[in-house]
């Protein structure tokens, strides 16, 4: 198997049936099912410990409107975090670094948090446009400015996932191929970058973390705003 | 239709009481292959059998290039040596960690039930106590009686006291009156004989009394000179 370096990106195919879909959904099978006593064993504890983390975290800025999100949010975030760090594993492919796929949670997603808005109390969502307190002649410009940034968000969500993850599992490539070159002309450099594969590997996965819980919090705010 | 769909149940019916959780999950050799392997080909290969498989496989697959050294060989080797480190750094104390948890909801309950048979038990003090004063009651009562009877003895004797000193007033009351008429029956006659005498003297009797008188005076007054 000779690998190119944007063979991991390529989407997954056997015998020419696609396999993304599988391989979005087999984190879940290594999620432990909810077992029907009281008293669980560690990993079902740990497990219910975590989403009521999340869902503590996510809830709390918003209105009880919001609380309706929880699901929705809570499973993305459990989603997305599984998928990023399952990634980092060799030979495995991840589906956030394709855009296609990050785009179709995030813009659906944004989306419905700005039609909630606008319908069900348009005035105050209008009025995020503008930050309080701006002097009167500067109200256009910023007025086009928020409009922009707001329009952006979508495609901010969703690339800045892709971009993360993309570049940090190209990132690792690029450095172990350049220990594998090295390895038998100069050893010691080889070893040096090995050591800085270690530390970047040690940065993927906390970035596959902050990613996964920076996508969701971003959303959650947008909900805030316009619940 | 409940009979005959009864052998195509997979799961038990009831849900309690569950089987309890094994003490420990299952024996694992290096984290990954469970002992029962081990255990399996002892018979044929004795101790050293799975090893000799693991190397034999693993020189098999690099030797006929079915699996080739690449960049993600080196990629693989951090992440797992990450992934090793992390858990054997953090392992103890997450499993510390979740065993807490699962404690502290047992404690809780537990809690539950013990403030209630506190409560219970302080609820049969109070009632030992309250049985206890209900003995007392007789003294109680004994006392209440005495205190009327004390009260109706005295009431008796108040009463007992205004008769008697009606019956002093009306009974002095006719003593007195007794005495005002002997003493205006005195003092009529007294007046009434004063009367009769005065009228009886006439005046013949007057003028020998008042002859007398005055030659009495004279005799009184020559000795009374002689004195003085």
């Amino acid at each position: 198997m000779n690998l190119s370096f944007f063979d991991q990106f390529t989407s997954p195919c056997l015998l020419g049936i696609p396999l993304i879909l599988l391989s979005m959904l087999f984190p879940t099978l290594l999620l432990p099912t909810p077992d029907n006593r009281w008293v669980t064993n560690r990993l079902s504890t740990l497990q219910l410990w975590f989403l009521h983390l999340i869902t503590k975290q996510l809830m709390s800025p918003l209105n009880k409107k919001g609380h309706k999100w929880a699901l929705i949010l809570t499973s993305l975030m459990t989603m997305l975090l599984t998928i990023n760090l399952l990634g980092l594993l060799p030979y495995t492919f991840t589906p956030t670094t394709q855009l296609s796929m990050n785009m179709a949670l995030a813009f659906p997603l944004w989306l419905a948090t700005l039609i909630t808005g606008l319908r069900n109390q348009p005035s105050i969502s209008l009025g995020h446009l503008l930050p309080e307190g701006t002097p009167t002649p500067l109200i256009p410009a910023l007025i086009m400015i928020e409009t922009t940034s707001l329009l952006i968000r979508p495609l901010a969500l969703g690339v800045r996932l892709t971009a993360n993850l993309t570049a940090g599992h190209l990132l690792i490539q690029l450095i172990s191929t350049a220990t594998t070159a090295l390895l038998p002309i100069m050893p010691t450099v080889s070893i040096l970058t090995s050591l800085i594969l270690l530390l970047l590997t040690i940065l993927e996965v906390a970035v596959a973390m902050i990613q996964a819980y920076v996508f969701v919090l971003l959303l959650s705010l947008y909900l805030q705003e316009n619940i | 239709v409940l009979h005959t769909t009864r052998p195509l149940h997979t799961t038990q019916q009831c849900l309690a009481p569950l089987p309890p959780l094994p003490e420990k999950g299952g024996e694992v050799r290096y984290g990954l292959i469970p002992e029962e392997f081990f255990q399996f080909l002892y018979p044929k290969t004795g101790v050293t059998g799975p090893y000799m498989l693991g190397t034999g496989l693993l020189l098999y697959f690099l030797s006929k290039e079915i699996y080739v050294i690449n960049h993600e060989t080196v990629a693989a080797a951090c992440i797992l040596s990450v992934i090793i480190y992390g858990v054997k750094k953090f392992g103890s104390d997450v499993a510390a960690f979740a065993d807490k948890l699962n404690e502290e909801k047992v404690a809780r309950a537990l809690s539950v039930k013990n403030e209630a048979i506190k409560d219970l038990e302080a609820a049969i003090e109070q009632e030992k106590k309250e049985q206890w004063r209900v003995e007392g009651r007789s003294y109680l009562f004994d006392a209440k009686r005495n205190n009327i009877a004390m009260l109706l003895e005295t009431n008796y004797r108040e009463r007992l006291l205004t008769v008697y000193n009606e019956v002093k007033k009306r009974l002095d009351y006719q003593v007195a009156l007794q005495n005002l008429k002997r003493q205006k029956e005195q003092d009529h006659m007294i007046q009434w004989v004063e009367k009769n005498v005065v009228q009886s003297i006439t005046p013949q009797q007057q003028k020998e009394s008042i002859a007398k008188c005055i030659l009495d005076l004279k005799a009184l007054s020559k000795t009374a000179q002689a004195a003085v």
